[in-house]
């Protein structure tokens, strides 16, 4: 048939699909990706000196002058100390857990892993609740070493220290897979031509591992250099608790705070691009992939050495302590009263959940004698209206955020897989904010947003409510290339033998997507979702730069209560709230892991296994409780 | 039945099929062979409709299919993987064309289960998970999924070549029951001549986009059109000059100037009661045992020649003894030397 403009060619519905698809997404980038930050950086350089006139180089110079640097050099020294730290512990957990022979190796294991269900402020505050100035540890100590500074758990060490082992996730998700990788014939050869144990984990072992230990060292540094919580809570100057301060500050109080924290907002992007310009160049260069046809389970390395032996399982067990310590405490001490929380001595006789339910008054004496009663002012996790709240904001807004990113990814990789070349502009368009600090995103909405943008309806998305929005916005946009990563590796598990056959079949390529396509990739779809929200959920970096009543997250919540705690009669047992609230991030996150990781990674076969199991205890009891009464009837 | 007439496909500026032309017969077993690469899997496509050719036409019972869609073409499809759907059970992923049709629950029912039994699969390998199947029975089910929507056609693209030897070889003959049972119109891809020779009415033979021979396995195997054919099907001797110039004496038609080739079998060790028979004396070099046969590698008339025998039990020879190797020229298979060599 010819078409002509009396007789017009009918649309196509899938290119009306893709061109609505790429208006939005266009939308998305060029809306929500490169303007804000483009705005970030031109503000440096649109600074006005003290009549008006344009200084674009004020900032630069004001860094060059004061004491800007230091922000950035304590970022540094934080980021480099802690590539050396967090190695040292990293290796150390995962040799010792998986290579050498270590008695309860285990229990050490789930020690070790307990910073994968806490982490960020939960973590930092549970650290504090033992080594702050009135934590358990140092009021210990104090009472042994009475000359001691309770004040000696803040500014670097302190950060250094709990950063280390909050940091240690990574190593024991991918250098523990990277070590059960090791062909073992290749460690029996060595042993066969002579060589020794250490000798065999430094010349055959170690190179193996050396690409994921880079890759783990640059994200190190990249945590290093962006840290937010540790620094902000422990009391440490650097960059991103300066930019959120800043962020905050008018120009009544200092100098052109916006445009400085715009620079170091951008400084902090620059050093993220160059560590993950030099980490996807030495990613491409390839890794080193077993040519074993036959591989060996590595099997563990007994420590001939007696002394080395027990030297190594001292350090295992203290390493193991030091990470349990403020999981077990907190466990204990979220069910104990005010009173033993604030004598930091535990009360065996008295146990309560009122930390987590209910509410309780308070009586307390004045200055002028007589006691008072403050009703409610001990309140657990979900009676606190502000706690619930938290968990409320932060619930909704992290789902939300995560499952949008999850349907931008879906619908993305589909097109990406389809379409090479278009995919590929599309798929680095995606992976954009990757290379931008969450806190210059965070920032750069929050400044950008804070005018009624034509965009977004002429709205000013900072005002008020609509903030959450904007939250949401920033969460999805973060949370992208993650997703990307995750989601795109499951599309390449789908033979595409499979779409031809659901064609073939006389499906049409909507219904095989949703029929065929998405049933393969929905556990990873859902793992990526759980994992996003778990990461939201518990977030304080975000929250915190954009610092809105009207959006106070779970995070800032617990952040606030480390110091609330009992001011005139209030929030009596804001400790004790804190350590409850981290045992619930921890039940909500281990419980995610354990959907993700247990039940999530099943296929049809281990599911239909599983349904098979449970029919057969049902008919089990039924058929137990139709035999009860004939029996009483007998 | 189906007919491929002048068919050339092209990607981009490479030309992947070139003019070919394929008549199937009604419930034939028709096989496309040939090396990676040769055009075999592109002409399958072309004719389920994965590929629009850039010209030519596709008929189906005389119907022009050319440019209908894949859908409606009415055409089976076994791939090379199966290509059966993970998340689905065994009933479902059979049952899936028919859900596409939008057939009545109960009518959906009854032809699963009558295409489940016919292909021997059980009420209880319905309700599994494909995962739970072995590879054969994977493959019956990719059989049944696409012989339940009573397609004019089967197309099965190397469905064996997944699968290790043992397997291949016992799928093979339940394939052939399988088609001989329901009698459909079956055109089989596959890069194994044996499997080619063993299965197929009929086979065709590709080579570089273009249909080399179409043939029965007897007329391929022992009459190959072409050079690249007799090279690429089965194991073949090309004979030296020295052997050629020999052959030449006893039968003068024999013209020294083309490529002259021999089966392995055709050639014979210590046969002295043959007539019109070229005879050159020649010393094993190597031996291989395959238990029915034994295969010799003897040198004679300035090269190693493949000599396969029959294992009697008796006449065994070991490397070093001298040998009466026997051709005849009846058995040579002859070609242009212009022609281009072709590697099997």
């Amino acid at each position: 048939m010819k078409y002509s403009l009396k007789n017009p060619k009918p649309l196509d519905p899938s290119l009306v699909l893709k061109i609505i698809g790429g208006l939005a997404f266009a939308y998305l980038f060029f809306g929500f990706m490169l303007m804000p930050c483009l705005n970030t950086l031109t503000s440096i350089f649109t600074t006005k000196d003290a009549n008006g006139n344009a200084d674009p180089f004020a900032v630069i110079r004001f860094f060059l002058a004061g004491n800007m640097k230091n922000y950035v050099l304590n970022s540094l020294k934080l980021a480099l100390c802690l590539v050396v730290t967090v190695n040292v512990v990293g290796v150390s957990i995962v040799l010792l857990t998986e290579y050498f022979d270590i008695k309860g190796a285990k229990i050490l294991r789930v020690g070790y892993m307990t910073t994968l269900i806490y982490s960020g402020v939960a973590l930092v505050t549970g650290y504090m609740f033992l080594y702050a100035n009135d934590g358990i540890l140092t009021s210990a100590l104090q009472q042994a070493f009475p000359n001691l500074n309770p004040n000696w758990f803040s500014g670097f060490n302190a950060v250094l220290f709990t950063m280390t082992f909050a940091c240690t996730s990574n190593h024991m998700l991918f250098l523990r897979n990277a070590i059960r990788g090791i062909d073992y014939n290749t460690v029996e050869a060595a042993r066969n031509m002579g060589a020794k144990p250490f000798t065999v984990l430094f010349k055959v072992v170690f190179p193996t591992l050396l690409p994921t230990m880079f890759s783990l060292t640059v994200m190190t540094f990249i945590t290093g250099l962006c840290a937010m919580s540790a620094p902000t809570l422990l009391g440490y100057d650097s960059i991103n608790p300066e930019i959120v301060r800043l962020a905050g500050s008018s120009t009544a109080d200092e100098s052109f705070p916006q445009a400085r924290a715009a620079l170091l907002s951008i400084m902090l992007a620059l050093f993220t691009i160059i560590l993950l310009t030099i980490l996807s160049s030495y990613e491409r260069k390839g890794h080193y992939l077993s040519v074993s046809k036959t591989k060996a389970k590595l099997q563990k390395q007994k420590i001939t050495n007696p002394v080395v032996n027990v030297l190594a399982h001292i350090y295992a067990y203290v390493l193991f302590i030091i990470y349990m310590t403020p999981v077990v405490m907190i466990i204990i001490f979220s069910f104990q009263t005010y009173g033993a929380i604030r004598k930091k001595t535990l009360d065996i006789k008295n146990w309560t959940f009122v930390n987590f339910f209910g509410k309780e008054d308070y009586s307390y004496l004045t200055s002028r004698g007589d006691y008072k009663i403050r009703e409610g002012s001990i309140s657990g996790v979900f009676s606190n209206d502000d706690t619930l709240g938290g968990i409320q904001t932060s619930f909704v807004l992290s789902v939300v955020a995560a499952a949008i990113a999850c349907i931008i990814v879906v619908i993305a990789c589909n097109y990406i897989f389809k379409h090479r070349k278009t995919g590929t502009v599309l798929e680095y368009a995606l992976l954009f904010p990757w290379l931008l600090p969450t806190i210059l995103i965070c920032y750069s909405y929050r400044v950008f947003f804070n005018n009624d943008v034509w965009y977004v309806f002429g709205q000013n998305l900072y005002y008020e409510r609509r903030v959450r929005i904007l939250i949401i916005l920033a969460y999805t946009v973060v949370k992208l290339p993650f997703s990307l990563r995750m989601i795109k590796a499951a599309f390449y598990t789908i033979d595409s033998e499979l779409e031809d056959a659901a064609k073939n079949l006389g499906e049409s390529p909507i219904g095989t997507f949703l029929k065929v396509k998405l049933p393969i990739i929905l556990p990873s779809v859902l793992a990526v979702f759980a994992l996003n929200f778990n990461a939201l959920f518990t977030e304080y970096d975000m929250s915190a730069t954009f610092a809105s009543s009207h959006a106070k997250s779970y995070a800032m919540i617990m952040q606030a209560m480390t110091a609330e705690e009992g001011l005139y009669g209030y929030n009596v047992n804001a400790s004790g709230r804190r350590c409850a609230s981290t045992v619930f991030i921890m039940i909500v996150s281990g419980l995610v892991l354990y959907l993700v990781y247990g039940v999530g990674s099943r296929d049809l076969s281990e599911r239909l296994e599983a349904k098979k199991k449970r029919k057969a205890f049902f008919d089990r009891i039924f058929r137990k409780k139709q035999e009860e009464p004939s029996e009483k009837a007998a | 039945m189906i007919r491929l007439e002048n068919i050339v496909v092209k990607f981009k500026d490479f030309t992947a099929l070139h003019n070919i032309n394929v008549h199937v017969k009604e419930g034939e077993f028709f096989t496309f062979l040939g090396p990676s690469g040769c055009g075999k899997t592109t002409t399958l496509r072309t004719l389920t409709g994965f590929i629009e050719p850039a010209e030519g036409r596709v008929y189906v019972r005389g119907e022009d299919i050319t440019d209908v869609p894949i859908e409606k073409r009415n055409i089976g499809i076994v791939f090379q993987s199966y290509a059966l759907f993970p998340t689905m059970t065994v009933y479902d992923n059979i049952a899936f064309g028919l859900k596409v049709k939008k057939l009545k629950k109960q009518e959906i029912d009854e032809k699963v289960r009558v295409i489940a039994r016919k292909v021997d699969l059980t009420d209880e390998q319905l309700a599994k998970a494909v995962s739970q199947l072995s590879g054969g029975q994977q493959q019956r089910v990719a059989i049944a999924r696409a012989l339940v929507t009573e397609p004019a056609i089967i197309c099965l693209d190397e469905p064996l070549s997944n699968l290790d030897a043992k397997l291949r070889v016992q799928l093979r003959e339940e394939l052939k029951k399988m088609q001989r049972e329901f009698g459909i119109t079956s055109i089989y891809v596959t890069h194994d001549q044996e499997e080619a020779l063993t299965l197929s009415d009929r086979i065709a033979v590709f080579n570089k986009g273009v249909i080399e021979q179409i043939g029965t396995p007897n007329e391929i195997y022992n009459h190959s059109a072409t050079e690249f054919v007799c090279n690429f099907i089965g194991d073949i001797n090309r004979l030296s000059d020295e052997i050629v110039k020999g052959l030449a004496g006893i039968d003068p038609s024999i013209d020294p100037a083309k490529h002259h080739y021999i089966r392995l079998e055709r050639v014979h060790v210590n046969d002295t009661e043959s007539e019109n028979t070229f005879r050159i004396s020649g010393q094993v070099r190597d031996r291989e045992y395959y238990g029915l046969y034994i295969k010799y590698y003897v040198e004679a008339g300035g090269q190693l020649l493949k000599v396969m025998e029959r294992n009697d039990g008796v006449h065994i020879y070991e490397p070093g003894d001298t040998v009466t190797i026997g051709i005849s020229p009846k058995d040579l298979m002859s070609y242009e030397a212009t022609e281009t060599e072709a590697k099997a």
